[in-house]
């Protein structure tokens, strides 16, 4: 018992300070990838080199600004809503397969975990905007509901091509199938790459609209609704969105690096010993570098597209990406079957 | 010769699929750009510590060439918001300086002051940074030097003792000319 609640602590403090250092890192780097698009030079006092400490003196403003409750709001939802937010990031990684051995627990359905919990944020934020006495936050909720309800199905039917591929919704078992004969047998190269590539597309603008992430930023449009869901948010609770944006970011880009991109696999992995420190460390910055090139493509398309208009928003889901991952799984289902029992009769 | 024909015509509509391809194209056109643009030699200055490049011909805080000013006020009077100040005291040809002020909560920087110099020795300089918590800093003096230089206290003397000596060669003269008179006039 003490055993299990220790390892809990540990695991905990990981993801934990995973979490925080990585969204700490893809703060500054967002603001560097800003700047180089623009031209500019992003950061580059705080801390001396490339102003890597900008983020750092970030978080510290925001944990001494003034918690501020409105008269008007809902307690219990706006205290609540954070800790939803906040709680629902930090379970996304539970599944996440770091590396050989790395992961706080092999699920059996890890991508159906991770959908699911995804949409709990929906709720988090849903619970913010009501709560806060305040119409710019109610419209970004509404917005925030609306995208994501139109959202969950593009990218769950995405996300089947890969999985009717390795025939596991292990994120685990998944890795492991693409290993390959030297370590490059990732779905995007697999026999199915035709498949693979379109439904990669899909998965990626859907997990965008998903993290609300520009160009499907609406629910935080800052032009039209000051900052949406979170205006009325300052200090800590405010920095627990500002969290769980970035940690979503990476967890789905973590979600595309496994399924796609062959996971903790590098090109070499079967010359080494199995299980051996080295061959971790290895894999481990396989996947985290994977992962970290999807966020920097995320960036890259923020600073890149502008904002759509909210019936943009719902045409491009409904209209184009639901039929067309659809079409994506019913052509994964059908390749699956050929491959496996050989005709359609 | 026609001017390029303006793109007045609507864009073609596109079916189901065209619309697709030209989403995908145009964003991996525009991502393309601004791939290229991460890399670009970047724009901004980083100010205090570089300072920007300035034109020759930037209009910033005056300089004086004070040893060819004449206090002639030409400039004063040119000068649209009077803000030119100017005092010296004149020793035959030396200036005993006293004052050239600018007084810059006044100046707007339209170089009327340089043009009438007659002999060229007001100018606008590339400085520009003039912050301050104080009004009164904003009143600059121009002048490198105030009073008179020990050259130009030698150049008076000399002048004097050249005025000297040629005031006493004039009574000398004069002098000996009465004395001839005086001579001449006792033969007669």
């Amino acid at each position: 018992m003490i055993d299990l609640l220790l390892s809990t602590a540990v695991a905990l403090a990981v993801v934990l300070g995973f979490i925080t250092v990585t969204a700490m890192f893809f703060v500054w780097s967002e603001r560097k990838v800003a700047g180089w698009i623009q031209h500019r030079v992003g950061p580059n006092r705080t801390g001396g080199f490339a102003g890597w400490a900008q983020s750092i003196a970030d978080s510290v403003k925001l944990l001494l600004k003034e918690d501020l409750i409105l008269r008007g709001a809902d307690r219990t939802l706006f205290q609540l809503a954070p800790a939803v937010v906040m709680a629902s990031a930090f379970a996304m990684f539970v599944v996440l397969p770091f590396g050989p051995g790395l992961m706080v627990a092999d699920v059996d359905l890890g991508v159906f975990l991770i959908l699911a919990i995804a949409s709990v944020t929906t709720i988090g934020v849903i619970m913010a905007g009501w709560g806060s006495f305040n119409k710019w936050s109610v419209y970004g909720a509404m917005r925030e509901a609306a995208q994501v309800a139109s959202y969950e199905i593009p990218l769950g039917l995405s996300l089947m091509p890969p999985i009717l591929y390795f025939g596991t919704f292990s994120l685990k078992a998944a890795t492991e199938a693409q290993t390959g004969s030297f370590g490059m047998g990732w779905y995007l190269f697999s026999d199915a790459f035709w498949i693979a590539i379109p439904s990669f597309l899909l998965f990626f603008v859907a997990a965008l609209a998903e993290n609300k992430r520009a160009p499907f930023d609406l629910p935080e449009a800052e032009s039209e609704l000051v900052a949406g869901f979170h205006t009325e948010y300052s200090g800590i609770r405010f920095s627990f969105f500002f969290l769980e944006e970035y940690a979503a970011m990476f967890v789905f880009s973590a979600v595309g690096a496994a399924l796609w991109l062959g996971g903790w696999n590098f090109p070499g992995i079967h010359l080494m010993e199995p299980g051996s420190t080295l061959l971790l460390i290895l894999a481990t910055a396989s996947f985290v570098l994977k992962a970290f090139f999807l966020v920097f493509v995320m960036m890259w398309v923020r600073w890149t597209v502008p904002r759509l208009r909210i019936d943009q928003v719902m045409t491009l889901g409904y209209k184009y990406l639901t039929p067309l991952s659809m079409a994506m799984a019913l052509i994964a289902a059908t390749w699956e079957y050929i491959k496996h029992v050989g005709s359609l009769g | 010769m026609s001017l390029p024909k303006a793109p007045t015509e609507p864009r073609p509509q596109r079916g189901y699929f065209g619309n697709i391809t030209d989403t995908v194209v145009s964003t991996a056109k525009g991502m393309a750009l601004t791939f290229r643009y991460l890399f670009r030699k970047k724009v901004t200055v980083n100010y205090p510590e570089v300072k920007p490049q300035l034109d020759e011909r930037y209009r910033g805080i005056h300089y004086l060439e004070q040893d060819l000013c004449i206090n002639c006020d030409k400039c004063a009077k040119a000068c649209p918001v009077d803000c030119i100040e100017m005092d010296a005291t004149r020793h035959g040809k030396e200036l005993e300086w006293h004052k050239f002020q600018l007084d810059y909560q006044k100046c707007m920087f339209c170089e009327l002051c340089v043009y009438p110099c007659p002999k060229d020795c007001i100018h606008m300089g590339t400085e520009y940074s003039m912050v301050s918590e104080d009004r009164n800093d904003f009143v600059k003096d121009l002048l490198t030097w105030t009073g008179l230089t020990e050259e130009q206290e030698v150049r008076i003397k000399e002048a004097e003792a050249a005025k000297a000596a040629k005031l006493a060669a004039k009574k000398k003269a004069a002098e000996e000319a009465a004395k001839k008179e005086a001579e001449e006039g006792g033969e007669s």
